[in-house]
This record gives structure tokens, sequence and C-alpha cells, in this order.
């Protein structure tokens, strides 16, 4: 408790220094970097085989009439190049110039690929499965007999195997990672209609401008139900200076989250959210521990006569063991994802770290002061047993 | 073993059992597109569009029935969502109300010498609702016809008029194709081509082209249609196919004046098909209509082969073909003869057979994935995971030895316990489900960790095993309730407003709770109590 005042202002000191940087009110201009399904747009993830940089992607995207894009690149498989392409939806844009922005983009990407200006062929790295067998069909290579349907019942099965390959390999650099089994006249069929070219595409997402607003809503409506229900949850189970106490708390680990998320440059996204839903639940669930003690030592007739000071330290400390083993094994799992769970969950861990870091530190530097605070002001410790 | 013990391990047994039922083997697990791959579409259907052609149908209906009851100078014209009709003598305007009163669903007031008719607002209302209910369907035909596994589609939005399509497996080379097939109403519409542009070929270059020639006033009774050019065609025509740039539309070939009048309509076809014309070798879509459309058809023939004009087949507003009839067709058999691909035929085929849809889509999120980064997503998702649980039961053994042991018992109850729960109600699993998974892994260890704290603190002061493992599990039992009902109720919420991956992050987390509180209590009070009974006065516990 004595160090509960300098808790307080350092931990709101960086919260407000984190609001100032990120300036929200600015609008369009905050320091935020918000996800696709909140600004709506093209969100695409591609790789290429081979020595391609991230500064080709961009003058190959600028060349190609797609001047706002975003890109980013990532280094996950050794040997491909990955990036995300990011182009912002355009005010009253409608799905129409999505989709001919979509193309646009693949199309600049497309000329990336050195092979292709000189062969003219089909690119089976990027072919749909009907193309495929719509070439066999017309070939036959292997010679079937019968109709449409028979002959489209005898190259599918074939079909799949060739995009199980393309998968696993993506993108294919050489008819050798053609599945072994494939019989030989389907191969030299391939191998003669198709050229293999150095781009896949791992994920193409587009949102509407309309959805994105109720996305946004649907989000930060999510969050202030979340906090209301434990609000009437632990009032209903505590008192009110309880409830206070670890609302403020909550508040408060969900604004250095927010806060630290933004400084570092990450990028709000709808399961990002997600993830800040359950730091609240975690955090809330920290602060009741300690909650719970202080209940239920204010019932001990040792703590009769002492002031609700000594109450809460002494509740604090009994607990105290258990907060910090909580925390580490939860911190352990947060960061285990963090840093091996691959770059999609990156983002989804970054806020459980620092959100079980900050709700740690907040059910014992935040929570319980506000209540101590709130009960000398208006209650008196009479009035906290009698409720608790 | 006392006999209440005994039962309790059968009944953990069984609860283990019937949990490993519904996730053994592991390809019973549903795994989201995130992770599978596939496509995801929202689209939202375009009510005022079935407003605008029921408009359009009432128009030509009216104009039939004022010129059947003797008004041959009646015109009819759109604008907006009002009907207007002009050219009614201002004395027998009551003998023209009377007429106008048949059609059910619209309000008609006379405003000076025009009759203005507006549809009533219930009526709009189910238009709109009936425009959804058949977008659903069509949008089922045409998947299922298309040949998707395991489509779902589901109907969503407040007002019904959100549709939800996935996909999985299909890439994003199907993407554009799955799009035109699910976007576009398929309302095709036999009509006559305009007298005036015989003299011009089939139509005009350009939009504007057109205006000059008819002096910006196209002669009453007509429209301009676009006639697209096809990647195909570009091709066969040895030019360039140039992907429009942003803001620009797909490329024209001309465009072409065609009557209002709609002679026959789609919804009477009964039967459509691809097929290869033997003589030209090019794609052709042969259909079937009934009675009716039969009819309509021999009509239609009829004045274009005595006027000698020609047949527009008009897809969605675009014109797809342009035919000439040497004479009067009976029997309703129709072939379309126009320069398709395989695919172009085939789809088009299949949006007659689906029938029309009230009015067209529009895609408010789409989401392409591709299976490789799923997989790979996966691998890392799992492996980060399967390192923190590691760690957390390594930790768990080192702290408390013995009691670490029964708490990672429980943690493996729990995961079981968590997939067969999930299994049971088909969830799906996403990428931040399994981010999900492993946080509860890590959440779930904090009960176990309260009760031995406490038990601990118990023995400390002094009390014996067995009363500090009673008072230890008594005195924690609300704290552990309490911290998950909190969690429990984010977990809800997310549920509640989340979509998509969130939803299978809300359900993973939900139910993991759940197992945790049951793990927790249960199971680890029940290790307890069994090692007391096998060494009854037990001096010190290994915590």
């Amino acid at each position: 408790m004595k160090y509960s005042k300098v808790a307080l202002v350092i931990s709101w000191g960086i919260i407000v220094a984190c609001l100032l940087w990120i300036h929200p009110w600015k609008g369009a201009d905050a320091h935020v970097k918000l996800g696709m399904q909140f600004t709506g747009g093209i969100d695409m993830m591609v790789a290429f085989k081979g020595n391609v940089h991230q500064e080709d992607v961009r003058n190959a995207l600028y060349a190609g009439g797609v001047q706002q894009a975003g890109v980013v690149a990532y280094q996950d498989k050794p040997g491909v190049a990955m990036f995300s392409i990011k182009v912002k939806a355009r005010k009253g844009q409608d799905e129409k110039d999505s989709s001919t922005q979509i193309k646009q983009i693949t199309a600049a990407l497309r000329s990336l690929d050195a092979k292709a200006a000189s062969d003219h062929r089909l690119d089976l790295n990027t072919e749909s499965v009907g193309a495929i067998v719509d070439t066999w069909m017309k070939a036959n290579p292997l010679g079937i007999q019968g109709d449409e349907t028979a002959l489209r019942l005898a190259y599918e099965p074939y079909v799949d195997k060739v995009i199980k390959a393309r998968e696993k390999a993506s993108p294919m650099s050489d008819y050798n990672q053609l599945p072994s089994d494939l019989p030989g006249a389907l191969r030299a069929s391939l191998e003669k209609d198709y050229r293999l070219g150095n781009l896949t595409i791992l994920k193409n997402e587009s949102f509407s401008p309309s959805i994105s607003g109720e996305w946004t809503w649907k989000t930060l409506s999510a969050v202030g139900w979340a906090l209301v229900a434990i609000l009437v949850y632990v009032l209903f189970r505590f008192t009110l200076s309880f409830s206070v106490g670890g609302i403020v708390a909550l508040v408060h680990d969900v604004l250095m989250a927010l806060g630290l998320f933004v400084l570092f440059g990450f990028e709000f996204s709808v399961p990002v959210v997600a993830s800040f839903l359950i730091l609240i639940g975690y955090s809330m669930a920290d602060t009741i521990v300690v909650f719970d003690r202080i209940r239920e030592n204010s019932h001990k007739p040792e703590y009769r006569r002492v002031d609700i000071t000594k109450l809460v330290d002494d509740s604090i400390n009994q607990t105290l063991s258990r907060t910090i083993l909580t925390s580490m094994s939860v911190l352990f799992v947060a960061l285990c994802l963090f840093i091996w769970g691959g770059h999609a969950l990156r983002d989804l861990a970054f806020p459980l770290v620092v959100g079980v870091l900050t709700g740690t530190y907040s059910s014992i530097f935040i929570a319980s002061p506000v209540v101590v605070f709130l009960d000398h002001q208006f209650g008196g410790k009479e009035k906290l047993k009698q409720h608790a | 073993m006392t006999k209440r013990s005994l039962w309790r391990l059968i009944f953990t047994t069984l609860i283990c059992g019937a949990c490993a039922y519904f996730f053994v083997p592991l390809s019973k697990v549903r795994l989201g597109l995130d992770l599978k791959g596939g496509v995801h579409f929202e689209l939202e259907v375009q009510g005022q569009e079935a407003l605008e052609a029921d408009l359009r149908d009432t128009r030509d209906r009216l104009l039939d029935r004022l010129h059947e009851k003797g008004f041959p100078e009646a015109v009819a014209r759109l604008e907006g969502l009002t009907l207007k009709a002009s050219g009614v003598p201002a004395e027998r305007q009551a003998e023209a109300q009377k007429v106008l009163g048949t059609f059910s669903g619209y309000d008609t007031v006379f405003s000076g010498d025009t009759l203005v008719m507006t549809q009533k607002s219930g009526y709009q209302k189910s238009l709109k609702d009936d425009a959804n209910k058949r977008a659903q369907q069509i949008i089922e035909n045409r998947i299922n016809q298309f040949g998707v596994a395991e489509p779902e589609i589901t109907p969503t939005g407040a007002e019904g008029n959100r549709i939800v399509v996935e996909l999985p497996g299909v890439g994003d080379a199907e993407r554009e194709r799955i799009k035109g097939l699910l976007t576009t109403p398929g309302r095709l519409e036999q009509r006559l081509v305009a007298k005036q542009d015989t003299t011009n070929g089939i139509g005009w270059r350009t939009r504007e082209e057109a205006m000059a020639h008819f002096a910006g006033q196209l002669p009453p009774g007509t429209e301009l249609l676009p006639q697209p050019l096809s990647e195909r065609e570009a091709r066969r025509e040895g030019k360039a196919f140039q992907t429009p740039a942003a803001g620009q539309s797909e490329p024209i070939r001309s465009w072409v004046l065609v009557e209002e009048k709609v002679y026959v309509d789609g919804a009477d076809i009964t039967k459509a098909d691809p097929t290869v014309n033997p003589q030209t070798d090019q794609y052709e879509i042969s259909y079937v209509l009934n009675k009716k459309g039969a009819d309509d058809f021999y009509n239609l023939s009829g004045i274009a082969s005595e006027e000698n004009r020609r047949i527009a087949v008009v897809l969605d507003r675009k014109v797809v073909s342009v035919l000439w009839c040497k004479e009067k067709i009976p029997g309703g058999a129709v072939r379309i003869t126009g320069q398709f691909s395989k695919e172009e035929a085939d789809d088009f085929a299949l949006k007659l057979k689906s029938g029309a849809m009230r009015a067209s889509m529009k895609f408010l999120e789409e989401r392409a994935m591709g299976p490789s980064l799923g997989a790979d997503s996966i691998a890392s998702g799992i492996r980060g995971a399967l390192i923190g649980f590691l760690t957390v039961i390594g930790f768990m053994v080192f702290y408390y030895r013995w009691s670490g042991v029964n708490a990672v018992v429980a943690l493996t109850v729990n995961i079981i316990v968590m997939l067969g729960l999930m299994g049971s109600f088909h969830a799906v699993i996403t990428l931040p489900g399994i981010a999900g998974f492993a946080l509860t892994v890590g959440m779930a260890v904090d009960a176990n960790i309260l009760i031995f704290e406490r038990i601990r603190e118990e023995l400390a002061n002094g009390k014996s095993v067995s009363g500090a493992i009673q008072t230890g599990f008594d005195r924690v039992f609300w704290t552990i309730v309490d911290s998950h009902v909190t969690q429990l109720v984010s977990a809800i919420l997310l549920f509640i407003f989340g979509t998509g991956p969130v939803k299978g992050f809300a359900v993973t987390l939900t139910v993991g709770v759940t197992a945790s509180l049951f793990t927790s209590i249960y199971i680890s009070r029940f290790i307890y109590d069994w090692i007391l009974e096998r060494h009854p006065g037990a001096k010190s516990l290994s915590i």
C-alpha cells in the first residue's frame, strides 16, 4: 500500500503519454494501425519463390497503377519471400472497384515473374482445378474412352494430387515436385501446356467499406458490454467499492495494453480485439482472487479492529505467491505463442503478454488501493465488512 | 480402493472416454477456413433492385392492359421508384383508374394528367423478403451444381438480407468465377432490337455515339444496353485483353438499342444445358421453355420474322447475343449461340437452370485463404501452443513435485474434455482458437495453483495433511468459481458479438473455462483423496 500512490502516478503517466502519442482524437491522422476489417480494403498475402525484394514488389505495384499499397516482407521459409499487401479502400468505393483492384494487383505481381514475358503458357501454380481438368479432358493423354462425365471422373483424382503437391511446394519450382505416382503421360501434358510461375497467392481478402463501420461498432460494443457485465457480477458478489476498484484496474489494463500495442506498431484486427477481451477476463479473474482474500480476512476476528489498509496489505501478501505463479504460467504460454506461434498469432499474443504483466500489477497496485480509497472516503470498515 | 473412489474413477474414465469419442480420430475435428483454406463471402441482397424489377414488370403489364382496354395512346415510364402513366384523356381517367386498381400492392393517384403509381410499404417488404429467400435458395442451387464439397450457406443480418457463403477447399483461382456466379441475378429476357438501328449494324461503339445519333433523346419505349466483350472473344479476335483500371468498367463491344418490353422471361425456363454445336465447334446454350414461355416465344419469333427484326437475348441487363429469326418457332426449345468459352457456357446454363434472383448481390466481405498458409499457421500455432504447454507442465512438476503431477493429470483431462466438448457440438477450430486453447491451459493451472498455495498455507499453520487438503479445497472453491465466471462472461460476450474466427476463439475459451472448473475442483480433489486413502496416516505431502 506504501507504493500505491507512486504506482498510480507512474502507470497512469504511461497511459497518458501513450494516449498523447497516439492522439486518437485526430481521427484519420491518429497513430493507430487499423486492419482492413475496420477500414475496408484489400488484404493480400503472396509468396514468391526466388529472389524478390520488397522494393521490387512496391515498384511493380506502382507501375501497375496501385499507388497506395502497403507492402511488408516476411521471411518464414528459406527460399520463399512472403509479402503482405494492403490497400485501404477509398471513400465511396464499391465492391466492383475492389474486384478490379485485385485484378490489377495480381497482374502487377505476375509481371515480377521473369519467365512470364517469354512464355505464354498457363501458370500451373495459379491455374484453377477446372482449368487443369479441362486441359486434360481436351488432350486426353490417357486415352480414356467415354463421354465427358467419364473423362472428368478419370482425371479429377489426378488433379487433386497435383493441387496437393502444389500446396506443399507453394509455389512449385520444378516439375519434379509433381507427385511421383502421376502417370507419365499426364506429366508430359502438364510440362507441355503449363509453365511454372514463381507466385502463389496465399491469402486474398477484401472488405467493403460499408461493413467495416459495422465491425467497429460491433467490436466496441462487445468490449463495452463485457465491462458492464463484469461490473454487475462483482457488484453482486462483493460491494460497490470492489466493483469500482475492479473496473478501474480493468480500464487501466486495457488502456495500458492498447497504448503499448499501438506504440509498438501492431495492427488492430478483429482477432486482436478478441484477445483484448480475453485480457479483460484474465485481469479481472486475477483481481478477484485478491478481493476474495480481502473478503475472507475481513471476517476474521484479528482484523476487526485494524484499519482497512492493513487488511488489504495482508491479503495481498498472502496471495502474492499465487498471483506471481499463475501470472508466470500464463505469461509463459503467451510468450511461447508470441515467439513460436508464427506471425499470424503474434499480433494476437502481444496484448496477452502485456495484459498478463499489467493485469498482475494492477490487481496489486491499482484495484486494491482504489477499494481502500473509496472505503476511506465513503464507507468505513464496518460497512465493508457487512457487505463483503 | 473404496467403493466411492471406484465410482469416481469409473465416472472420470467414462467422461474421458465419451470426450475422446468426439475427437478420435483427429480427422473428426473441424478446421476453420483460415486453417483449411477456402473462400468466405458475405453478401447483401440489394432489395432495392427487387423493387425496381417489380416496377418494370408492372410497367409492361400495365401498358398491355391499358392498350387492351382501349387506351392506345398510353405511355408509361419509371421515375425512381414511381411509375408514371400518361396519354390517358382526362374524361376517361376514372375508367383508367379502374384498370390500375387491379394491381394489388400499389397506391394510385392522379397528378394532373399523369397517373402515379407507388408501391405500398407492406408490399415492398414482402418483395424484399421474397428476394432474400429466393437469393438464398438460388445460391444453394448454383453452389451445389458447381460441385463444392461441404458448402455452408447461412442467412444473417438484422433484416435477413445477408448471406454468408463458406466454401472450403476452393482457392483464389476459382474466386472470380464463383463470385460472378453468386453475384449476378441470372435474369434472362428476350426483347426485340429496336427498329431504328438497322442502318448501323448491331449497335454503336460507345454510349455517347449512340446518344449523339438520337440527339440525346432515345425513342420512347427503348433503352440502350451494353454488349460486353468477353476475354475469350478478345483473344479470338487477336486483341490484347486489358484488365480495366480501377474505376473503369469492363470493355464493351457495342451498345444495342432494344425495346423496353420483355417478351420472354427467364422464369419460364424449365431446362438449360451447355452444348457444343458440331458444325461450328462452338459452345452454345440450349433451353426449354414451359407452355407460357413457348407461347410468348412463338409470338416474339412471329414479330421478328415478319418485321425482319432481330431478337436480343439479355442477361442481367447486358446483351448476350443478338439473333436473327427467319420464321415463327413453336415448341419453346431455344438455342443461344454466342462467343462463349466452355466455362462461360457452363455458368450461363447454371444461372438459367437455377432461376433468376430478384436482385443482385453486393459483396461486403470476401476472403480467400490458400491451404498452404493454413498448414503453416497450424504448424507454427501448434508448435507455440505445445512449447507453452510443456513449459507449464515442467514448471508445475518442478515447483510442486508430486502435487505438480496431480496438476498435470488434471490438465491432461482438461484438454481431453475440451476437445470432446468442442467435438460434440461441432465447433470449428480456427487460428485464434489454437491460441485460445493454449491460453486456457495456462489459465487452468491458475485453479491448481490457488489450491496448492492454500494447502501449503494450511500445512504451514500446522494442520494435518488431510485437514489441509480439506480446508484448502473448501476455502478456494468460491474464489475459483468467481474468477472462472468473470472469464466466462467475457468469452460469452465474444461469442455473441464476434463473427468468424473470433467465434472460434470464444468457443474454445468458453469450453476451456468450463472444463477447467470441472478438472480443478473434481479431478484434483479425487487424486488427493485417492492418495490419502492409500496412505491414511500420511504425515507429509509432496507439495
